[in-house]
């Protein structure tokens, strides 16, 4: 028992890294510092024109006032919240679809075409007729959102739920779980990991269409901001508002997400 | 009152894509309170089957199983299970895995806590309560599996291919747990195997089922002491007898197979002389 017992391999994430793959995980800093210096420099020596790329210095300076301002605030949050409806919506039409298309073969044989063949038409192209029926307005940004984050969430979705081994089925029914059990307890956690790569993707997808949609209909959300700033000629404004979305989407990306895919990364 | 498990005339097709597949025919025979059956038989033959309807995982198309006169209709408190390829959770750590089973029937977290680390202990598991499935070898990920089993204090253990996905040296050991286990527990256990050392090792009865549709071609009554040494010559006179039956069984189906492949060769010179 106890020879056994050595194989066992007691190696956490977190002890594998070594201080030389550390340094390793903050080159990205160095790259956006890179970046950010590039982008001061040529703007200052005016090698890019100031009516085409203000300096990242005063787009700085906007954005640290902007964000102490409730009006600005609240187009971000405006976007945000839209882009969130989207988001839980298409999950929670994707997720059950998903899972019968992939536990049960005669639904995804007729589901998975058809979603295919909706999803192969770019997202964008409804648009026009989405404003047309729901007019130019939330409404349609939150519809546009969830279609576009519905493929992503479906096909992870799907693709977890297939590969659950047939065998953790029988354990659940063995030791007699309820249905609700078995959902929670056990297909849950075993499409986890695939769903948080689903839901992750979505995410990213949804900023995009919501800013979209936005400089379309008129929302007035943050992308609205920047079309106005924009074409309006304040262009450290709207740069202010870019980074404004930027910062954001990276930390829910890194706080919501990073956590969730800590968390599997523990057991998978 | 009959036996403690009986197997009556349990039949089993499954409906294939041309013809049914008859796997199971009249399958019959009875386990005793507190014994220990291997069922072995060709590969393929259905063996699995066998199992998953005891377990109540699958029904006989006719025929039925019965734990103490009550008839199996689905899974059994009474019948607790151990995988072949282990059916851990890999996102539960060691001990919210053997507490699966109490967890289902609502026990108290404090009392299946306890009663988890009981069976954690008996399996040499105590101090790896809070690791996960991926930081085990395959043979403690298997001591989890069987702790998950013992924990809902079942009447009866069904092992499928219990030791088949472990390496040699750590199933020889884990063999002998289980040998004692059932000694300590008196539990019945059923193991399915195609391993014939490993049936003869653990078993006081040997099923030996022929080849598919499979029925019952012999039982053996094991009458070696425990802990049973493999170099014994009744040991030995035993494995080369079960050895022949399975030997022959192959041989009838590889017969059966050439007939027909030789049918259809004669079918398609028909068909061109035509």
């Amino acid at each position: 028992m106890s020879v056994e017992k050595q194989q066992a391999l007691p190696l956490s994430f977190s002890g594998r890294m070594t201080s030389g793959h550390q340094a390793v995980n903050y080159l990205w800093i160095l790259i956006v510092g890179f970046v950010i210096l590039s982008w001061e420099l040529a703007t200052r020596l005016n090698l890019i024109p100031g009516s085409n790329m203000p300096m990242f210095s005063s787009v700085l300076g906007v954005f640290l006032t902007s964000v102490q301002q409730p009006a600005f605030l609240l187009r971000v949050a405006h976007s945000f919240i839209n882009l969130i409806f989207g988001l839980v919506l298409a999950f929670s039409i994707a997720l059950p679809t998903a899972f019968v298309a992939g536990s049960r073969n005669p639904f995804d044989v007729t589901l998975t075409p058809l979603v295919m063949l909706f999803g192969a038409l770019p997202d964008l192209s409804f648009l026009p007729l989405l404003v047309l029926w729901l007019g130019p307005g939330d409404s349609a940004a939150i519809i546009m959102a969830s279609v576009a984050a519905f493929f992503p969430i479906y096909f992870t979705v799907r693709e977890g739920t297939r590969n659950i081994p047939r065998e953790l089925f029988d354990v659940t029914t063995v030791f007699q779980s309820d249905h609700l059990s078995k959902f929670t307890k056990m297909v849950m956690p075993a499409i986890s990991p695939s769903l948080f790569s689903g839901l992750r993707l979505a995410y990213d997808f949804d900023w995009e269409i919501v800013i979209a949609v936005e400089i379309v209909t008129k929302v007035s959300g943050i992308g609205n901001l920047i079309q106005g700033t924009v074409s309006g000629g304040s262009l450290t404004e709207g740069f202010a508002a870019i980074l404004a979305i930027g910062i954001l989407a990276v930390a829910v990306d890194r706080l919501f997400f990073g956590s969730l895919e800590s968390w599997s990364r523990k057991w998978s | 009152m009959g036996a403690h498990v009986e197997l009556d005339n349990v039949t089993k097709f499954f409906a294939g894509q041309e013809k049914q597949l008859h796997t199971l025919h009249e399958v019959s025979f009875g386990i005793d309170h507190g014994e220990f059956i291997s069922i072995v038989g060709p590969s393929g033959c259905g063996k699995s089957t066998l199992l998953k309807i005891i377990a109540g995982l699958d029904f006989p198309s006719s025929g039925e199983v019965r734990v103490k006169g009550d008839t199996v209709r689905g899974p059994h408190s009474q019948i607790s299970m151990v995988f072949q390829t282990f059916g851990l959770f890999p996102w539960r750590t060691v001990l919210e895995n053997v507490e699966y089973g109490l967890e289902m029937r609502k026990t108290p977290k404090a009392e299946r806590r306890t009663i988890a680390r009981q069976y954690l202990e008996m399996v040499g598991l105590e101090g790896y309560e809070h690791m996960y499935p991926k930081q085990l070898s395959g043979g403690m990920k298997q001591r989890v599996g069987i702790a998950r089993a013992l924990t809902v204090d079942p009447e009866v253990v069904l092992m499928d291919e219990a030791f088949s996905a472990i390496d040699e040296v750590t199933a020889e050991v884990l063999r002998e747990e289980v040998g004692a286990i059932h000694k300590q527990t008196g539990k019945t256990f059923v193991l399915v195997t195609h391993n014939l050392p490993e049936a003869i090792e653990l078993a006081d009865k040997v099923v030996v089922l022929s080849a598919r549709p499979a029925k019952v071609k012999k039982i053996f009554h094991i009458d070696l002491s425990r802990p049973r040494d493999k170099a014994h010559s009744t040991f030995i006179h035993m494995h080369t007898d079960i050895l022949h039956l399975l030997k022959e069984e192959l041989e009838s189906t590889l017969l059966r197979h050439k007939l027909r492949g030789l049918k259809e060769i004669q079918k398609l010179q028909d068909l061109e002389a035509d």
